[in-house]
Protein backbone atom coordinates (compact mmCIF):
# COMPACT_ATOMS: atom_id res chain seq x y z
CA UNK A 1 0.00 0.00 0.00
CA UNK A 2 1.51 3.31 -1.08
CA UNK A 3 0.92 6.45 0.90
CA UNK A 4 2.37 8.73 -1.76
CA UNK A 5 2.65 7.96 -5.45
CA UNK A 6 4.45 10.26 -7.84
CA UNK A 7 4.57 9.54 -11.56
CA UNK A 8 6.57 11.42 -14.21
CA UNK A 9 6.09 14.65 -12.36
CA UNK A 10 7.47 17.97 -13.56
CA UNK A 11 7.27 21.32 -11.86
CA UNK A 12 8.24 24.64 -13.41
CA UNK A 13 8.39 28.02 -11.81
CA UNK A 14 7.82 31.00 -13.98
CA UNK A 15 10.51 33.58 -13.63
CA UNK A 16 9.03 36.80 -14.87
CA UNK A 17 11.01 39.99 -15.11
CA UNK A 18 8.86 43.02 -14.29
CA UNK A 19 5.86 40.89 -13.69
CA UNK A 20 2.71 42.59 -14.99
CA UNK A 21 0.14 42.63 -12.25
CA UNK A 22 -2.22 45.29 -13.49
CA UNK A 23 -4.33 45.30 -16.60
CA UNK A 24 -2.50 48.30 -18.03
CA UNK A 25 0.85 46.55 -17.70
CA UNK A 26 -0.59 43.41 -19.14
CA UNK A 27 -1.85 45.21 -22.20
CA UNK A 28 1.16 47.47 -22.70
CA UNK A 29 3.83 44.86 -22.18
CA UNK A 30 2.11 41.72 -23.29
CA UNK A 31 4.79 41.01 -25.84
CA UNK A 32 7.80 42.40 -24.09
CA UNK A 33 7.63 40.64 -20.74
CA UNK A 34 10.08 37.85 -20.68
CA UNK A 35 8.80 34.73 -19.08
CA UNK A 36 11.50 32.29 -18.30
CA UNK A 37 10.67 28.87 -17.09
CA UNK A 38 12.89 27.27 -14.56
CA UNK A 39 12.41 23.61 -14.11
CA UNK A 40 12.51 22.89 -10.42
CA UNK A 41 11.64 19.22 -10.53
CA UNK A 42 12.24 16.93 -13.48
CA UNK A 43 10.62 13.61 -14.08
CA UNK A 44 10.16 12.52 -10.49
CA UNK A 45 8.95 8.97 -9.91
CA UNK A 46 8.53 7.93 -6.31
CA UNK A 47 6.54 5.46 -4.30
CA UNK A 48 6.49 6.03 -0.58
CA UNK A 49 4.98 3.11 1.23
CA UNK A 50 2.73 3.33 4.22
CA UNK A 51 4.76 3.31 7.41
CA UNK A 52 8.01 4.43 5.86
CA UNK A 53 10.10 7.21 7.33
CA UNK A 54 11.76 8.99 4.45
CA UNK A 55 14.33 11.77 4.49
CA UNK A 56 14.82 14.09 1.56
CA UNK A 57 18.37 15.42 1.46
CA UNK A 58 20.22 17.68 -0.90
CA UNK A 59 21.80 21.10 -1.19
CA UNK A 60 19.86 24.35 -0.90
CA UNK A 61 17.72 25.05 -3.93
CA UNK A 62 17.66 21.48 -5.14
CA UNK A 63 13.88 21.25 -4.98
CA UNK A 64 13.26 19.37 -1.71
CA UNK A 65 10.90 21.89 -0.22
CA UNK A 66 9.05 22.27 -3.50
CA UNK A 67 8.53 18.54 -3.55
CA UNK A 68 7.10 18.72 -0.05
CA UNK A 69 4.78 21.56 -1.03
CA UNK A 70 3.55 19.52 -3.96
CA UNK A 71 2.79 16.64 -1.60
CA UNK A 72 0.61 18.87 0.62
CA UNK A 73 -1.21 20.29 -2.42
CA UNK A 74 -0.14 23.85 -1.90
CA UNK A 75 1.48 23.66 -5.32
CA UNK A 76 0.33 21.53 -8.23
CA UNK A 77 2.50 19.72 -10.81
CA UNK A 78 2.75 21.03 -14.37
CA UNK A 79 2.95 17.53 -15.75
CA UNK A 80 2.49 14.08 -14.32
CA UNK A 81 0.56 13.05 -11.24
CA UNK A 82 0.97 13.01 -7.51
CA UNK A 83 -1.43 11.11 -5.31
CA UNK A 84 -1.60 10.79 -1.57
CA UNK A 85 -3.67 8.32 0.39
CA UNK A 86 -4.65 9.12 3.94
CA UNK A 87 -4.98 12.14 6.15
CA UNK A 88 -2.03 14.43 5.73
CA UNK A 89 -0.52 17.12 7.90
CA UNK A 90 2.37 19.32 7.00
CA UNK A 91 4.70 21.42 9.05
CA UNK A 92 6.31 23.61 6.44
CA UNK A 93 6.60 26.74 8.42
CA UNK A 94 6.13 27.16 12.12
CA UNK A 95 2.93 28.65 13.34
CA UNK A 96 1.33 29.25 9.96
CA UNK A 97 -1.99 30.83 10.75
CA UNK A 98 -1.16 31.92 14.30
CA UNK A 99 -2.80 35.16 15.32
CA UNK A 100 -0.34 37.09 17.46
CA UNK A 101 -3.03 38.83 19.52
CA UNK A 102 -4.79 35.68 20.61
CA UNK A 103 -3.68 33.42 23.44
CA UNK A 104 -1.86 30.17 22.93
CA UNK A 105 -4.98 28.24 23.83
CA UNK A 106 -7.11 30.08 21.24
CA UNK A 107 -4.43 29.58 18.65
CA UNK A 108 -4.51 25.86 19.26
CA UNK A 109 -8.14 25.95 18.15
CA UNK A 110 -7.44 28.10 15.08
CA UNK A 111 -4.43 26.10 14.02
CA UNK A 112 -5.97 22.69 14.55
CA UNK A 113 -9.05 23.84 12.62
CA UNK A 114 -6.83 24.64 9.65
CA UNK A 115 -5.59 21.07 9.83
CA UNK A 116 -9.20 19.93 9.53
CA UNK A 117 -10.02 18.99 13.12
CA UNK A 118 -13.46 19.54 14.60
CA UNK A 119 -14.11 21.23 17.90
CA UNK A 120 -14.70 17.96 19.77
CA UNK A 121 -11.52 16.48 18.39
CA UNK A 122 -9.55 19.51 19.53
CA UNK A 123 -11.21 19.46 22.98
CA UNK A 124 -10.09 15.89 23.34
CA UNK A 125 -6.49 16.65 22.48
CA UNK A 126 -5.96 20.05 24.01
CA UNK A 127 -4.53 18.85 27.32
CA UNK A 128 -2.09 16.63 25.52
CA UNK A 129 -1.01 19.48 23.25
CA UNK A 130 -0.47 21.88 26.14
CA UNK A 131 1.41 19.30 28.11
CA UNK A 132 3.65 18.42 25.20
CA UNK A 133 4.44 22.08 24.53
CA UNK A 134 5.53 22.58 28.18
CA UNK A 135 4.23 26.13 28.04
CA UNK A 136 2.53 25.93 31.42
CA UNK A 137 0.86 29.19 32.41
CA UNK A 138 2.06 30.91 29.25
CA UNK A 139 -0.66 29.10 27.32
CA UNK A 140 -3.15 31.81 28.32
CA UNK A 141 -0.89 34.68 27.24
CA UNK A 142 -1.00 36.20 23.75
CA UNK A 143 1.28 34.47 21.30
CA UNK A 144 3.10 37.72 20.46
CA UNK A 145 4.66 37.62 23.93
CA UNK A 146 6.24 34.23 23.25
CA UNK A 147 9.89 33.69 22.54
CA UNK A 148 10.65 32.06 19.20
CA UNK A 149 11.38 28.80 20.96
CA UNK A 150 8.03 28.80 22.74
CA UNK A 151 6.29 29.68 19.49
CA UNK A 152 7.91 26.75 17.79
CA UNK A 153 7.11 24.38 20.63
CA UNK A 154 3.43 25.25 20.44
CA UNK A 155 3.32 24.86 16.65
CA UNK A 156 5.08 21.53 16.76
CA UNK A 157 2.87 20.22 19.55
CA UNK A 158 -0.28 20.97 17.58
CA UNK A 159 0.91 19.43 14.33
CA UNK A 160 2.14 16.29 15.97
CA UNK A 161 -1.13 15.74 17.81
CA UNK A 162 -3.34 16.06 14.74
CA UNK A 163 -3.12 12.30 14.30
CA UNK A 164 -2.44 12.36 10.61
CA UNK A 165 -1.46 9.25 8.73
CA UNK A 166 1.11 11.15 6.71
CA UNK A 167 3.32 13.80 8.30
CA UNK A 168 5.48 16.14 6.23
CA UNK A 169 8.15 18.14 8.03
CA UNK A 170 10.46 20.77 6.59
CA UNK A 171 13.72 21.52 8.44
CA UNK A 172 12.17 22.51 11.68
CA UNK A 173 13.57 20.09 14.17
CA UNK A 174 16.62 22.26 14.54
CA UNK A 175 14.81 24.84 16.66
CA UNK A 176 14.09 24.59 20.35
CA UNK A 177 16.48 23.72 23.13
CA UNK A 178 18.23 20.40 23.45
CA UNK A 179 15.61 19.02 25.79
CA UNK A 180 12.72 19.79 23.44
CA UNK A 181 14.62 18.56 20.40
CA UNK A 182 15.16 15.24 22.12
CA UNK A 183 11.50 15.10 22.99
CA UNK A 184 10.42 15.76 19.41
CA UNK A 185 12.83 13.18 18.22
CA UNK A 186 11.41 10.63 20.64
CA UNK A 187 7.89 11.49 19.53
CA UNK A 188 8.82 10.99 15.88
CA UNK A 189 10.34 7.62 16.73
CA UNK A 190 7.16 6.65 18.50
CA UNK A 191 5.11 7.71 15.46
CA UNK A 192 7.39 5.73 13.24
CA UNK A 193 6.59 2.62 15.28
CA UNK A 194 2.85 3.23 14.96
CA UNK A 195 2.89 2.85 11.20
CA UNK A 196 2.69 6.55 10.31
CA UNK A 197 4.27 7.73 7.12
CA UNK A 198 6.78 10.50 7.71
CA UNK A 199 8.65 12.56 5.13
CA UNK A 200 11.24 14.99 6.43
CA UNK A 201 13.48 17.48 4.72
CA UNK A 202 16.59 17.97 6.79
CA UNK A 203 20.22 18.88 6.77
CA UNK A 204 21.16 17.10 9.95
CA UNK A 205 22.44 13.89 8.53
CA UNK A 206 22.90 12.29 11.93
CA UNK A 207 19.14 12.37 12.43
CA UNK A 208 18.63 10.83 9.02
CA UNK A 209 20.79 7.86 9.93
CA UNK A 210 19.11 7.38 13.26
CA UNK A 211 15.46 7.99 12.45
CA UNK A 212 14.79 7.14 8.84
CA UNK A 213 14.62 3.86 7.01
CA UNK A 214 15.01 5.41 3.60
CA UNK A 215 16.76 8.44 2.20
CA UNK A 216 16.29 10.17 -1.12
CA UNK A 217 18.90 12.52 -2.47
CA UNK A 218 17.49 15.25 -4.67
CA UNK A 219 20.05 16.90 -6.92
CA UNK A 220 19.09 19.74 -9.28
CA UNK A 221 15.49 18.67 -9.34
CA UNK A 222 16.12 15.02 -10.00
CA UNK A 223 16.34 11.97 -7.82
CA UNK A 224 20.03 11.22 -7.73
CA UNK A 225 20.00 8.37 -5.28
CA UNK A 226 17.40 6.43 -3.37
CA UNK A 227 18.26 3.83 -0.78
CA UNK A 228 19.09 3.12 2.84
CA UNK A 229 20.10 6.16 4.87
CA UNK A 230 23.68 5.07 5.43
CA UNK A 231 24.40 4.43 1.75
CA UNK A 232 22.83 7.64 0.54
CA UNK A 233 24.31 9.85 3.27
CA UNK A 234 27.82 8.43 2.74
CA UNK A 235 27.61 9.03 -0.99
CA UNK A 236 26.18 12.51 -0.45
CA UNK A 237 29.00 13.44 1.90
CA UNK A 238 31.59 12.15 -0.54
CA UNK A 239 30.28 14.34 -3.34
CA UNK A 240 29.82 17.40 -1.15
CA UNK A 241 33.38 17.45 0.06
CA UNK B 1 -19.86 16.17 -3.86
CA UNK B 2 -16.20 16.41 -3.04
CA UNK B 3 -16.81 20.00 -1.97
CA UNK B 4 -19.46 19.06 0.56
CA UNK B 5 -17.29 16.35 2.05
CA UNK B 6 -14.40 18.80 2.40
CA UNK B 7 -16.60 21.47 3.89
CA UNK B 8 -18.01 19.01 6.36
CA UNK B 9 -14.57 17.92 7.46
CA UNK B 10 -13.31 21.48 7.74
CA UNK B 11 -16.50 22.82 9.36
CA UNK B 12 -14.62 24.06 12.40
CA UNK B 13 -12.37 26.18 10.20
CA UNK B 14 -15.41 27.56 8.36
CA UNK B 15 -17.06 28.36 11.67
CA UNK B 16 -14.08 30.19 13.18
CA UNK B 17 -13.58 32.08 9.90
CA UNK B 18 -17.18 33.23 9.80
CA UNK B 19 -16.92 34.40 13.39
CA UNK B 20 -13.71 36.25 12.67
CA UNK B 21 -15.29 37.84 9.61
CA UNK B 22 -18.26 39.12 11.61
CA UNK B 23 -16.38 40.28 14.69
CA UNK B 24 -13.06 41.24 13.13
CA UNK B 25 -14.37 43.96 10.85
CA UNK B 26 -15.28 46.40 13.58
CA UNK B 27 -12.75 45.22 16.12
CA UNK B 28 -11.45 48.06 18.21
CA UNK B 29 -14.35 50.41 17.48
CA UNK B 30 -16.46 51.51 20.39
CA UNK B 31 -19.76 50.08 19.17
CA UNK B 32 -18.25 46.96 17.60
CA UNK B 33 -20.60 44.68 15.68
CA UNK B 34 -23.46 47.14 16.17
CA UNK B 35 -21.96 49.20 13.35
CA UNK B 36 -23.09 46.66 10.78
CA UNK B 37 -26.68 47.60 11.72
CA UNK B 38 -26.17 51.29 12.32
CA UNK B 39 -24.38 51.83 9.01
CA UNK B 40 -27.31 50.95 6.72
CA UNK B 41 -29.66 52.96 8.92
CA UNK B 42 -27.48 56.03 8.60
CA UNK B 43 -27.48 55.47 4.87
CA UNK B 44 -31.28 55.30 4.92
CA UNK B 45 -31.32 58.53 6.87
CA UNK B 46 -29.25 60.30 4.21
CA UNK B 47 -31.46 59.18 1.35
CA UNK B 48 -34.64 59.86 3.30
CA UNK B 49 -33.55 63.44 3.87
CA UNK B 50 -32.08 64.17 0.46
CA UNK B 51 -34.24 62.25 -1.96
CA UNK B 52 -37.65 63.85 -1.46
CA UNK B 53 -36.03 67.13 -2.51
CA UNK B 54 -34.69 65.76 -5.77
CA UNK B 55 -37.59 63.61 -6.80
CA UNK B 56 -41.05 65.00 -7.29
CA UNK B 57 -42.73 61.97 -5.81
CA UNK B 58 -41.35 59.26 -3.61
CA UNK B 59 -42.93 55.86 -2.93
CA UNK B 60 -45.45 55.49 -0.13
CA UNK B 61 -43.92 54.76 3.27
CA UNK B 62 -40.61 55.88 1.82
CA UNK B 63 -38.53 55.02 4.90
CA UNK B 64 -39.75 51.43 5.05
CA UNK B 65 -39.32 51.21 1.30
CA UNK B 66 -35.71 52.36 1.64
CA UNK B 67 -34.89 50.08 4.56
CA UNK B 68 -36.06 47.00 2.68
CA UNK B 69 -34.00 48.10 -0.32
CA UNK B 70 -30.80 49.08 1.40
CA UNK B 71 -30.32 46.24 3.86
CA UNK B 72 -30.30 43.49 1.19
CA UNK B 73 -28.16 45.73 -1.02
CA UNK B 74 -25.70 46.08 1.85
CA UNK B 75 -25.61 42.31 2.22
CA UNK B 76 -24.64 42.14 -1.45
CA UNK B 77 -22.06 44.90 -1.50
CA UNK B 78 -20.33 43.91 1.75
CA UNK B 79 -19.88 40.38 0.47
CA UNK B 80 -18.50 41.66 -2.82
CA UNK B 81 -16.08 44.13 -1.28
CA UNK B 82 -14.69 41.73 1.28
CA UNK B 83 -14.97 38.67 -0.91
CA UNK B 84 -12.94 40.00 -3.81
CA UNK B 85 -9.90 40.57 -1.64
CA UNK B 86 -10.27 37.57 0.65
CA UNK B 87 -7.83 35.30 -1.20
CA UNK B 88 -5.24 38.06 -1.37
CA UNK B 89 -5.66 38.92 2.31
CA UNK B 90 -4.99 35.33 3.27
CA UNK B 91 -1.92 35.00 1.08
CA UNK B 92 0.32 34.09 4.02
CA UNK B 93 -1.66 31.08 5.02
CA UNK B 94 -2.34 29.94 1.45
CA UNK B 95 1.38 29.62 0.90
CA UNK B 96 1.95 27.55 4.00
CA UNK B 97 -0.96 25.23 4.66
CA UNK B 98 -3.36 23.18 2.62
CA UNK B 99 -7.07 23.54 3.29
CA UNK B 100 -10.00 23.67 0.88
CA UNK B 101 -9.61 27.14 -0.61
CA UNK B 102 -13.38 27.49 -1.06
CA UNK B 103 -13.56 28.16 2.66
CA UNK B 104 -12.23 31.68 2.17
CA UNK B 105 -14.93 33.12 -0.14
CA UNK B 106 -17.63 31.05 1.50
CA UNK B 107 -16.87 32.35 4.97
CA UNK B 108 -17.30 35.91 3.67
CA UNK B 109 -20.69 35.24 2.08
CA UNK B 110 -21.85 33.07 4.98
CA UNK B 111 -21.03 35.82 7.46
CA UNK B 112 -22.98 38.18 5.19
CA UNK B 113 -25.95 35.84 5.33
CA UNK B 114 -25.82 35.64 9.12
CA UNK B 115 -25.58 39.41 9.29
CA UNK B 116 -28.56 39.76 6.97
CA UNK B 117 -30.71 37.48 9.10
CA UNK B 118 -29.95 39.60 12.14
CA UNK B 119 -30.65 42.76 10.14
CA UNK B 120 -34.07 41.35 9.25
CA UNK B 121 -35.05 42.22 12.81
CA UNK B 122 -34.45 45.87 11.92
CA UNK B 123 -36.59 45.50 8.79
CA UNK B 124 -39.38 43.87 10.81
CA UNK B 125 -39.29 46.65 13.39
CA UNK B 126 -39.59 49.27 10.65
CA UNK B 127 -42.47 47.34 9.06
CA UNK B 128 -44.38 47.14 12.32
CA UNK B 129 -43.87 50.75 13.35
CA UNK B 130 -43.70 52.21 9.85
CA UNK B 131 -47.39 52.03 9.12
CA UNK B 132 -47.45 49.26 6.52
CA UNK B 133 -49.68 47.05 8.61
CA UNK B 134 -48.85 43.93 10.61
CA UNK B 135 -46.55 41.27 9.13
CA UNK B 136 -48.20 38.48 7.20
CA UNK B 137 -47.26 34.83 6.78
CA UNK B 138 -45.31 35.79 3.63
CA UNK B 139 -42.33 36.67 5.81
CA UNK B 140 -41.51 33.00 6.33
CA UNK B 141 -40.42 32.86 2.68
CA UNK B 142 -37.68 35.45 3.25
CA UNK B 143 -35.00 32.91 4.26
CA UNK B 144 -35.45 31.10 0.94
CA UNK B 145 -34.71 34.26 -1.01
CA UNK B 146 -31.89 35.21 1.34
CA UNK B 147 -30.40 31.82 0.54
CA UNK B 148 -30.78 32.44 -3.19
CA UNK B 149 -29.02 35.77 -2.74
CA UNK B 150 -26.29 34.01 -0.78
CA UNK B 151 -25.74 31.52 -3.62
CA UNK B 152 -25.79 34.23 -6.27
CA UNK B 153 -23.26 36.37 -4.39
CA UNK B 154 -21.08 33.34 -3.67
CA UNK B 155 -20.89 32.63 -7.38
CA UNK B 156 -19.68 36.14 -8.09
CA UNK B 157 -17.26 36.14 -5.16
CA UNK B 158 -15.80 32.78 -6.24
CA UNK B 159 -15.06 34.15 -9.69
CA UNK B 160 -13.73 37.58 -8.79
CA UNK B 161 -11.68 36.60 -5.74
CA UNK B 162 -9.77 34.18 -7.98
CA UNK B 163 -9.40 36.49 -10.96
CA UNK B 164 -8.25 39.28 -8.66
CA UNK B 165 -5.14 37.26 -7.82
CA UNK B 166 -4.04 37.27 -11.43
CA UNK B 167 -5.25 40.73 -12.44
CA UNK B 168 -5.28 43.15 -9.54
CA UNK B 169 -7.41 45.68 -11.43
CA UNK B 170 -10.45 43.45 -11.10
CA UNK B 171 -11.21 44.95 -7.72
CA UNK B 172 -11.45 48.47 -9.11
CA UNK B 173 -13.29 47.56 -12.28
CA UNK B 174 -15.90 45.62 -10.33
CA UNK B 175 -16.17 48.50 -7.90
CA UNK B 176 -17.28 50.69 -10.80
CA UNK B 177 -19.88 48.18 -11.94
CA UNK B 178 -21.24 47.85 -8.43
CA UNK B 179 -21.69 51.62 -8.30
CA UNK B 180 -23.53 51.45 -11.58
CA UNK B 181 -25.63 48.56 -10.36
CA UNK B 182 -26.79 50.56 -7.36
CA UNK B 183 -28.63 52.93 -9.65
CA UNK B 184 -29.78 50.13 -11.94
CA UNK B 185 -31.64 48.55 -9.05
CA UNK B 186 -34.89 50.07 -7.75
CA UNK B 187 -33.56 50.79 -4.28
CA UNK B 188 -34.19 54.53 -4.08
CA UNK B 189 -36.96 54.74 -6.66
CA UNK B 190 -39.78 52.61 -7.99
CA UNK B 191 -39.34 50.61 -11.17
CA UNK B 192 -42.47 52.19 -12.58
CA UNK B 193 -40.69 55.52 -12.61
CA UNK B 194 -38.76 54.44 -15.69
CA UNK B 195 -40.36 54.77 -19.13
CA UNK B 196 -41.80 51.47 -20.19
CA UNK B 197 -39.57 50.98 -23.22
CA UNK B 198 -36.36 50.83 -21.15
CA UNK B 199 -37.80 49.28 -18.02
CA UNK B 200 -36.88 45.78 -19.21
CA UNK B 201 -33.20 46.66 -18.68
CA UNK B 202 -33.90 46.98 -14.99
CA UNK B 203 -35.41 43.51 -14.95
CA UNK B 204 -32.32 41.91 -16.45
CA UNK B 205 -30.67 42.69 -13.14
CA UNK B 206 -31.32 39.81 -10.73
CA UNK B 207 -30.99 42.18 -7.79
CA UNK B 208 -34.09 44.01 -9.00
CA UNK B 209 -36.06 40.80 -8.67
CA UNK B 210 -34.55 40.06 -5.28
CA UNK B 211 -35.29 43.44 -3.78
CA UNK B 212 -38.80 43.60 -5.21
CA UNK B 213 -39.41 40.14 -3.80
CA UNK B 214 -38.28 41.26 -0.34
CA UNK B 215 -40.66 44.20 -0.62
CA UNK B 216 -43.51 41.94 -1.72
CA UNK B 217 -42.96 39.72 1.29
CA UNK B 218 -42.29 42.34 3.97
CA UNK B 219 -44.31 45.29 2.81
CA UNK B 220 -47.01 44.43 0.30
CA UNK B 221 -47.94 41.01 1.73
CA UNK B 222 -48.06 39.35 -1.66
CA UNK B 223 -46.18 36.57 -3.39
CA UNK B 224 -43.55 37.40 -6.02
CA UNK B 225 -44.44 36.48 -9.58
CA UNK B 226 -43.38 33.06 -10.76
CA UNK B 227 -41.45 34.42 -13.73
CA UNK B 228 -39.48 36.58 -11.34
CA UNK B 229 -38.59 33.62 -9.12
CA UNK B 230 -37.84 31.42 -12.11
CA UNK B 231 -35.50 34.01 -13.62
CA UNK B 232 -33.77 34.49 -10.27
CA UNK B 233 -33.12 30.78 -9.79
CA UNK B 234 -31.96 30.41 -13.37
CA UNK B 235 -29.43 33.26 -13.16
CA UNK B 236 -28.24 32.15 -9.72
CA UNK B 237 -27.50 28.62 -10.93
CA UNK B 238 -25.61 29.90 -13.96
CA UNK B 239 -23.55 32.40 -11.94
CA UNK B 240 -22.78 29.85 -9.24
CA UNK B 241 -21.78 27.18 -11.72
CA UNK B 242 -19.53 29.43 -13.82
CA UNK B 243 -18.08 31.22 -10.78
CA UNK B 244 -17.16 27.99 -9.07
CA UNK B 245 -15.66 26.56 -12.25
CA UNK B 246 -13.45 29.65 -12.60
CA UNK B 247 -12.37 29.38 -8.97
CA UNK B 248 -11.51 25.69 -9.30
CA UNK B 249 -9.53 26.35 -12.45
CA UNK B 250 -7.50 29.19 -10.94
CA UNK B 251 -7.03 27.99 -7.35
CA UNK B 252 -4.12 25.73 -8.25
CA UNK B 253 -1.95 28.73 -8.97
CA UNK B 254 -2.86 30.71 -5.85
CA UNK B 255 0.26 29.82 -3.87
CA UNK B 256 2.53 30.87 -6.72
CA UNK B 257 0.70 34.04 -7.71
CA UNK B 258 -0.22 35.77 -4.46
Amino acid sequence: MNAIEIRNMYKDFKLVYDKPTTLKERICFWKTTKVQKRQVLKNINLDIKKGETVALIGTNGSGKSTLLKLMTKILYPNKGTLETHGKLTSLLELGAGFHPDFTGRENIYFNAAIFGLTRQEIDKRIDEIIEFSELGDFIDNPVRTYSSGMYMRLAFSIAINVDAEILLIDEILAVGDQHFQDKCFAKLKEMKKSEKTIVIVTHSLGQVRELCNRAIWIYNGEVRMDGTPNEVVDEYLKVCQ
Amino acid sequence: MRLFKDLYQYRELLKTNVKKEIRGKYKGSFLGVLWSFINPLLQVLVYAIVFPFIMRSSPDHFIVYLVIGIIPWNFFITCMNQGMITVRMNAGIIKKVYFPREILPLSVTLSGLVNFFISCIVIILFCIFGGVGPLSWHVILVPIFAFIQFLFTSGLVFAFSAINIYIKDTEYIIQFFINLLFYATPILYEATLLPERIRWVLYLNPLTHLIETYRDLFMYHTLPSLTSVGYLIFITLIVLFIGYAIFKKLEKGFAEEV
